[in-house]
């Protein structure tokens, strides 16, 4: 269904008009922004239908949801499924030797293109944990402790083997330029729980081999209107672009500014009746408040040093550890879609090596964010999410024994889930016995997307938005499937 | 429905009365306008073009297949809905049977059902879709009678407007006029000495003589290739990946001179599509060839050939359908066209015309650096070192002709002539290795292309296709030979043989959009099935007409626009207006809207003096926050803003990274330029208010405005103020809204007394140098009012 207030041109309807008229009775003259009257309309090139940015879109949720909010764990450049979670004895077995061709004859390969494919056993041990026995390897420790609260899904399939368009699939699934990730997805549909931070919120950490660069387009708002793209935070320097006053501008002056636009637009609205300037005075009045959340949210001196201590984190330091306390705070906060990313994981080569710092720096905080949610009573509400955009293979990269590596592999690979119910202590499908092929129950990214949703109330198949003359869905044309059930 | 008119019905009282939903409007079913859009939306999916996922063998897109026996009862049995099978399945109760099915995801509303109903009662008659017709001239006399009516486009606009009930908007103050004239066409605000020199002008002709004059600026080629860069996806950087630099910045130049130097559109489009091909003024046509060089590319290790040619290829279709045609080709890419009667086999036939495209080094890993070589490409010589290696080399000349004639002595004065000769040798590859390029096209033997089953790439089974076009648009007629993109290019531009026609309503529609905010088709981009149609289609045929019979006269269409009485309309609206018409379809008022991004910066600098007028160049790097680029890599990437006048020239220059665009850029609804946009939206969002309160560059010019008018002769605050407003405003400002600022002023002024420390520090923003002349407590007083000013909606709307 379309909502009133894509900001598509054509599906502005008579519900929109007459939302527009309550506006502008309600707006009158004497505009009550400092009630946050903060009615923020979508763009204006289609019709400017008004909606709250707290409010859903009209209809939606479609059912219960069974959580409020996702964290993304995104492990970006590609960690190895076959150190972490998925144990093949076979590779152990045929290690250096030559890979079957049966299995990799016709199959996408990125830059093991033309090289002999010789297998390579997993370098890490791998033991049962927890009462379920779930086999994690031994360079995830504290994973290992959590075995009992996550999923682990063995059988992932994407269809792109680039780094950089794979993310691009896993963010918005598809690799067609301009449609909107899932974070924009997300709030366009369920809106905001909280009207000074944004509701879709990107931290980015790094460690490990050469990072991946990650474009904003992944956590864009696409064919969506732009209030809805994600908006990055910044360790470093301002947390939010442009957050800060400028040098020698105090919070007073920078509040003066602001009521002597508002002023100013509040007459102009009267005389020349475009809603579009209230629209503008609700956005000031939100970037204000913006000014204030943020270095409140930031500051982290409040947080007690058992936190710090449990997430093995430095104030500051923009490590995983730290963005993981951060996407708690957002979480409280409200804020509807987090997404961590992690930069590091892309092992061509010394996989060893890079494989432990990338695991010692991201595997305590994980641990940490679920058990701090499941402490405060927000992880029933909460769905937390652990992958890259694709695995690697079981062949191995590079000839230098002592450096090698493996390659982009997209046709099985792990990711976990945790929260709003899903099974803990359990594993879902299947790779075959070299950790190639998802051989069962394969769940494909738009399968992960349907879920999602189906999990946040929104059914994908209502769930779409024009663009181009097309109506366009997170999930794509292909049909998904929603593993709630098998999953929760 | 919503494009048929409300008709109004005026009672006795006088009462105005909308007809809505349930009332039966008195206007005839126009199949295009009403049905299309129907049967498009909820039908064509299974029942339309799409042979793959057509149900039951059921067309609706053509009228015979509707109308059939063949299946049994017709779907659609002209002039009677109770015996049409589309009838009844469309309001059966019964959920097994309805129409379009329950997992469709979309219902049909009462009101589509009674439109459906009405349209089959009256006939059930198609019509061919008004995008793939040839444009109809209906007449373009200068109106008689009428006394609003200026112009043949009023005419047209009048007789909608009067169907549905509204009168036009009186005309704009000439305040108005020249902001929204000069923001139109030149992208900038008037000074205030030009508002001044048109509101003095009381000749008939001042309206005519400020088009002309603003046409003629060179401002206006600037003004108008933000636009067209954003169609043709021209960016400084390759996308994918590591989103390296890419030499590109020359045909941004060649774009902005083709506009100021009026070229025709059709000329335009050969050399920018097919300038490889054309015998003359080589260096010009290759520098527009590179257009076909602008899509993304990738340039990861581990890159699969096969995959990124057919990546590209299918950007290009996308690109070149898009920008000249106004079609979604991108969708037949993996399967013919659910909407639009266009397959999977034509989009591949228009992909072989981009075979011949020299792609070796989009296709290759080369060792990351900042800047890229994408050969083949040109070196471009500015002036200066143009005429730079002209002197060395005729130095060089006079040398070795005084080496030859053996009277080095007498007449120069070099020591050694050979080492002179190297030391010159030298000196020109340093030009040469410094100066720009670009990436060009050149032709090649043609690759073997393929249709793509479902786009899979890696499916060699699918039939090998030769250049040609889609038949919904016609046939491209070559004598026994390879059809080229200089056929394509010439074909699109040929009103006889060719598309010519369709192409300029695609591009009239754009030039109106950038007069009024939005097109005659409101979908820029998309003259399909799924778009809708035009509000004035009689109107966009007949621009499109006088287009092309204007010899593909840009200048000469914006001029007719704007010449229009429907052009100088005021803006504001009202209750009533929001009522009868909220999205200004019937254009009885002018519109009002936030400028583009590249205008905000732009205005602001004019505002505040700073602006820096020149024309061409490598791109510019303002000011932009620190670690922006923190996640680029391949290699890692540094940030240098320029700390020369290059700070602040406009926005059209801006250095475009298509991953980290420029904040401002973003905040503004720039787009990243992956691919055409034909459209930006026009967002709202706490994070523009943000980057337009603390952006250093706008910080900046607000010092500027400061100093500015600190610096005129005036006697009180108040003059100041006033001049400070209507620089901003082109206004001068009401007694109450000088009394806000002077109030502010007062403020401020104490606030800054009280911290001095405060003032040096805001006055410390921007490379632009403080005038020492200037006292530090009233110079930051003044920049925190000029920032008031500087972030009002009005300053910052073309209305």
């Amino acid at each position: 269904m379309h909502g009133t207030d894509s900001n598509c041109k054509s599906t502005a309807g008579r519900t929109s008009i007459s939302a527009r008229r309550t506006f502008l009775k309600q707006s009158g003259v004497g505009l009550g922004i400092g009630a946050l009257g903060a009615l923020l309309a979508d763009d204006s090139r289609g019709a400017t239908a008004t909606r709250l940015p707290t409010d859903a879109l009209a209809g939606l949720p479609h059912h219960r949801p069974r959580v409020k909010r996702v964290i993304f764990l995104c492990m970006a450049g590609g960690p190895s499924h076959l150190e972490t979670f998925d144990f093949k004895t076979e590779l152990v077995r045929r290690d250096r030797e030559p890979m079957p061709t049966s299995l990799t004859e016709g199959q996408p390969i990125a830059q093991l293109q033309s090289k002999e494919l010789r297998i390579l056993a997993p370098r890490a041990r791998f033991v049962p944990c927890g009462q379920s026995g779930q086999r994690i390897s031994d360079l995830l420790p504290w994973h290992r402790k959590m075995a009992d609260d996550i999923c682990v899904v063995n059988s992932m399939v994407t269809e792109q083997i680039n780094h950089d368009p794979a993310h691009t699939f896993l963010n918005t699934g598809t690799i067609t330029p301009n449609r909107p990730s899932m974070g924009a997805w997300v709030t366009y549909g369920l809106g905001s729980e909280t009207l000074d931070l944004p509701a879709f919120v990107v931290l980015t950490s790094q460690g490990g081999r050469n990072p991946q660069p990650i474009a904003s387009r992944q956590w864009a708002s696409g064919n969506l209107p732009s209030r809805y793209q994600g908006v990055q935070f910044n360790a470093a320097g301002a947390p939010v672009h442009y957050v800060q006053n400028p040098p020698g501008v105090s919070q007073r002056a920078q509040r003066r500014l602001v009521d002597t636009v508002g002023d100013f637009d509040k007459q102009l609205y009267r005389r020349v009746g475009d809603p579009e300037i209230a629209t503008r005075l609700a956005a000031y009045e939100m970037a204000f408040r913006m000014q204030t959340a943020v270095p409140e949210l930031m500051d982290l001196s409040g947080e007690p040093q058992h936190v710090f201590d449990a997430y093995q984190a430095t104030p500051g330091d923009g490590s995983f550890a730290s963005n993981c306390i951060m996407a708690r705070r957002l979480a409280e906060r409200g804020v509807r879609f987090i997404q961590l990313y992690h930069r590091g994981w892309d092992h061509h080569d010394n996989l060893d090596k890079y494989m432990k710092q990338c695991c010692e720096l991201t595997d305590r905080p994980a641990f940490a964010l679920i058990n701090d949610l499941k402490e405060r009573g927000m992880l029933d509400e909460t769905l937390v999410i652990w992958g890259g955009e694709f695995g690697r293979t079981p062949m191995s990269q590079g000839s230098d024994r002592s450096k090698i590596g493996r390659d982009h592999h997209i046709k099985g690979f792990s990711m976990w889930l945790s929260g709003g119910g899903i099974q803990g202590g359990t594993t879902y499908g299947k790779t075959d016995d070299f950790g190639y092929h998802a051989t069962e129950n394969p769940v494909h990214i738009r399968d992960l997307h349907a879920t999602m949703l189906d999990m946040l109330g929104i059914d994908y198949r209502r769930f779409s938005v024009r663009s181009q003359g097309l109506d366009v869905r997170l999930t794509g044309v292909e049909e998904p499937k929603v593993l709630t059930n098998e999953w929760t | 429905m919503r494009l048929r008119r409300p008709i109004l019905v005026t009672i006795a009282t006088g009462l105005l009365l909308v007809a809505g939903e349930g009332v039966c409007a008195e206007t005839t079913i126009d199949f295009n306008r009403d049905v299309r859009p129907i049967l498009s939306t909820h039908c064509f999916h299974c029942h339309g073009p799409d042979a793959e996922s057509r149900a039951a063998d059921l067309r609706l897109d053509l009228e015979e297949h509707a109308k059939s026996e063949e299946l049994g009862t017709p779907a659609i049995v002209a002039g009677q809905p109770d015996e049409s099978e589309l009838v009844r399945r469309i309001e059966t109760a019964d959920d097994g049977e309805r129409m379009p099915p329950s997992d469709a995801g979309k219902q049909l509303s009462a009101e589509e059902i009674a439109t459906l109903r009405e349209w089959i009662a009256a006939g059930g008659t198609y019509s061919e879709a008004w995008a793939y017709l040839k444009p109809v001239d209906a007449g373009r006399s200068p109106p008689g009678g009428d006394k609003w009516e200026t112009h043949w486009i009023d005419t047209y606009v009048h007789e909608t407007m009067r169907d549905s009930g509204m009168a036009p908007s009186p005309d704009a103050d000439r305040i108005t006029l020249i902001r929204r004239l000069s923001f139109d066409l030149t992208g900038l605000p008037p000074t205030p000495e030009e508002v001044r020199a048109f509101l003095a002008d009381q000749s008939p002709d001042a309206y005519e003589t400020l088009v002309d004059r603003l046409l003629a600026s060179p401002r206006y080629g600037e003004r108008m290739a933000m636009f067209w860069l954003d169609l043709v996806r021209y960016a400084d950087t390759v996308g994918y990946h590591g989103d390296q630099n890419h030499h590109a910045s020359p045909y941004r130049d060649w774009v902005i001179n083709a506009f100021n130097n009026n070229m025709r559109f059709d000329d335009f489009t050969v050399a920018q599509l097919a300038g490889d091909f054309l015998p003359s003024d080589e260096e010009q046509n290759l520098i527009a060839s590179g257009y076909n060089r602008l899509l993304q590319t990738n340039h990861e290790g581990g890159v699969q050939v096969k995959e990124y040619t057919a990546i590209y290829a299918a950007d290009r279709v996308r690109n070149l359908s898009a920008v000249w045609m106004a079609s979604t080709m991108g969708c037949c890419q993996c399967h013919d066209h659910k909407y639009d009667p266009l397959s999977t086999k034509e989009f591949y036939s228009l992909a072989a015309f981009f075979a011949d495209i020299d792609d070796t080094h989009h296709l290759t890993y080369i060792v990351n650096r900042e800047f890229t070589l994408r050969r083949p490409e040109i070196t471009v010589l500015s002036d200066e070192e143009e005429a730079a290696i002209a002197r060395l080399e005729k130095e060089a000349d006079r040398i070795r002709q005084a080496s030859k004639a053996k009277v080095l002595a007498n007449t120069v004065s070099v020591e050694s002539p050979q080492k002179r000769l190297a030391e010159i040798d030298a000196e020109v590859e340093k030009i040469m290795k410094s100066a720009r390029r670009i990436m060009i096209t050149k032709h090649t033997t043609p690759r073997v292309t393929r249709v793509l089953p479902r786009g899979n790439w890696m499916d060699d089974t699918g039939e090998i296709v030769e250049p040609a076009v889609p038949a919904t648009f016609g046939q491209l007629e070559v004598e026994g030979r390879r059809a080229t993109r200089l056929d394509l290019a010439k074909w699109l531009c040929d009103d006889s043989q060719g598309i010519g026609g369709l192409t300029a309503r695609v591009m009239v529609n754009r030039f109106w959009a950038l007069a009024f905010g939005k097109g005659l088709a409101p979908n820029l981009e998309d003259f399909g099935a799924q778009g809708e149609p035009p509000s004035h289609s009689k109107l966009l045929d007949a621009l499109a007409v006088e287009f092309v019979e204007s010899g593909w006269d840009i200048k000469h269409m914006m001029r007719t626009i704007v010449l229009s009485r429907t052009y100088r309309q005021a803006s504001n609206v009202n209750g009533q207006m929001l009522e009868i018409d909220p999205y200004n379809r019937w254009l009885a008022r002018q519109a009002r809207f936030r400028l583009p991004a590249e205008m905000i910066r732009d205005n602001a600098l004019s505002i505040s003096g700073l602006i820096v007028h020149e024309i061409g160049g490598a791109s510019i790097k303002p000011y932009q926050p620190e670690g922006h680029y923190r996640h680029l890599n391949f290699p890692k990437r540094k940030y240098h803003a320029h700390s020369d006048e290059r700070q602040w020239r406009r926005g059209v220059y801006m250095h475009w990274q298509r991953q980290f665009l420029h904040p401002m850029l973003a905040a503004f609804d720039a787009p990243n330029r992956e691919q055409c946009t034909a459209e930006r939206p026009r967002s709202n969002t706490p994070l523009a208010s943000l980057t337009l309160m603390n952006d250093p560059s706008f910080v900046e010019a607000a010092r500027g405005l400061a100093a500015r008018v600190l610096l005129i002769p005036a006697n009180s605050d108040a003059d100041r103020v006033d001049a400070a407003f209507e620089l901003a405003t082109s206004r001068q400002p009401e007694q109450d809204e000088r009394d806000k600022l002077l109030d502010c002023l007062a403020e401020c002024r104490q606030d800054f007394a009280n911290h001095p420390a405060n003032a040096k520090q805001l006055l410390g923003v921007g490379l632009a140098p403080v005038n020492e002349s200037l006292e530090t407590t009233e110079l930051a007083a003044w920049t925190a009012v000029s920032r008031v000013l500087l972030n009002l909606s009005e300053t910052n709307a073309r209305n």
